[in-house]
């Protein structure tokens, strides 16, 4: 399992994403709603780079005439052909067991970071609190 | 030139593609109206389709040039995102004029032909030294013989490959009031294509009873005008009175055709009477005359089935490759179709439309 710094929390607020590439893999990570996740960036049916659309709500199931817009901020839209996506699990709305795209874990954790001081076999050691580590 | 060469790389690896249907924008209303006289200049602000858009998104969202411009509008940034990663060796452009919606012919033939000398100058112009870019000739068929004569005006052109008008008419296209258009199209060896786009609206007639609600309802059922369009052609005779006339279906579906021909054809053996000019049978001039793009192909479950549909349409004969860029229901060469046998990729991917368009 490989493990990524992608940058530091507070660079990721609530509703932003940002694409990262891991192991020549491009990813889209999301903060949605204080949560973080991770999707591959790219459609299970023609391949689009999914990561890059639009993130709404939708109309959840509900009886002809009406309309339940709900889960703003959840649900990821194809930039091509607009099949909508779970941002929180990856799977399709209109057939989220066979339509699903990859998903990855995704941790908010205090990183060590470690800076070489040059000509001294010592290292400063520096704490900076919550980075987001996506685990592929 | 640079790019030239750079081009001419990239066709000479992986599969080479001929895209039959790419939309070309321009950066404005104004480009427009510079090739307009009045009084049409001072009046034309531009129009769409006016209803029944899509409601999430019509056109690919990472399609908008990254210098600006909507998407369609920069035939560079056309050549970065569409031609150059799929080994497209020509890209047959099919301009939005929206003009064969309108009740005044007279304005509907100078948008046309505001519309061809556009494509002409840029697209077909200074932005094809590497000749990928292929035009359509837009008419307005509520006037038949002033569009012959906008046919007549660009028929020479180096880069104009067929002639356009949307699937939307107040008639089905086989009858006679459009024939100065066909004897156009067959004197110059033009194919006469026809893409969705104003079914319904302004002075055309809906393919469906009555007017859908949803765009999820006409969307799907813009396959029915092209379905009336091509019985329309068979039945009166189009291809019997010009022999040499040929029309490419756009957009229209696909799946359809072995279901109508069966019918058709079922028909003819008891109806022949009725149309005697109808030497053969329907489907017996479809190699010689239609040709049928494949945006939006329809994808059952299971592969095999679509197969099937391929083999029994002679797709292989008949079926050319489209992506509808910028659109939002592009279809990527790579992963609209399923694996095809290699023979049948390479005619629906290049062959037939270099055959039918003389490229």
């Amino acid at each position: 399992m490989g493990r990524h710094v992608v940058g530091n929390a507070a660079e990721l607020p609530p509703g932003s994403r940002k694409i990262v590439t891991l192991e020549n893999r491009s990813i889209g990570v999301f903060n949605v709603n204080g949560a973080y996740y991770a999707l591959k960036n790219s459609c299970p049916h023609q391949a689009a780079p999914l990561c890059a659309g639009p993130i709404k709500g939708t109309n959840l199931p509900s009886k002809p005439g009406e309309y339940r817009y709900a889960r703003e901020g959840e649900i990821i839209r194809c930039p091509w052909h607009g099949w909508e996506f779970d941002l929180t699990n990856g799977k399709s709305l209109f057939d989220p067991h066979k339509c699903l795209v990859k998903t990855y874990e995704v941790a908010v954790e205090e990183v060590r970071e470690e800076q070489e001081e040059p000509s001294v076999e010592t290292y400063r050691v520096q704490i900076e609190a919550n980075k987001v580590v996506v685990y592929i | 030139m640079e790019q030239v060469e750079e081009m001419k790389a990239t066709r000479s690896t992986g599969r080479a593609i001929i895209d039959c249907d790419v939309h070309p924008y321009p950066k404005s209303v104004d480009e427009i109206r510079s090739y307009m006289q009045e009084p049409w200049k001072s009046r034309y602000r531009g129009s769409g389709r006016g209803f029944f858009d899509n409601p999430v998104h019509g056109m690919r969202l990472d399609a908008t040039p990254p210098n600006g411009g909507g998407a369609g509008t920069d035939p560079d940034f056309v050549r970065e995102q569409l031609l150059k990663p799929f080994g497209h060796e020509y890209a047959v452009l099919m301009p939005r004029a929206f003009c064969n919606l309108l009740p005044d012919p007279d304005y509907a033939t100078a948008i046309a032909a505001a519309y061809n000398e556009w494509l002409a100058d840029t697209w077909l112009g200074k932005h094809n030294a590497d000749g990928v870019f292929k035009g359509s000739i837009t008419i307005a068929h509520q006037d038949p013989h002033a569009a012959a004569r906008e046919i007549e005006r660009w028929a020479g052109h180096p880069h104009f490959v067929q002639v356009m008008t949307d699937s939307g008419a107040r008639a089905p296209f086989g009858q006679r009031q459009y024939y100065p258009i066909y004897e156009a199209c067959e004197k110059h060896g033009l194919p006469f294509a026809i893409h969705p786009g104003t079914d319904g609206m302004g002075i055309n007639v809906q393919p469906s009873p009555g007017y859908p609600t949803h765009y999820i309802e006409w969307h799907t059922c813009l396959s029915l005008a092209f379905q009336a369009h091509l019985v329309s052609f068979l039945t009166e005779g189009v291809f019997e009175r010009f022999p040499g006339f040929k029309i490419v279906l756009v957009e229209g579906g696909v799946s359809w055709l072995p279901g109508l021909m069966w019918r058709l054809d079922q028909e003819y053996k008891a109806l022949r009477y009725e149309v005697p000019w109808m030497t053969k049978r329907p489907s017996e001039y479809l190699r010689d005359h239609v040709r049928i793009s494949s945006q939006p192909l329809e994808r059952p479950d299971d592969d095999g089935h679509l197969l099937q549909m391929l083999t029994m349409m002679d797709a292989e004969h008949i079926l050319m490759f489209a992506s509808d860029y910028p659109h939002w229901d592009f279809d990527s060469p790579k992963h609209a179709f399923p694996k095809l046998p290699d023979a049948m990729a390479r005619r629906i991917f290049y062959e037939n439309a270099k055959e039918f368009y003389k490229l």
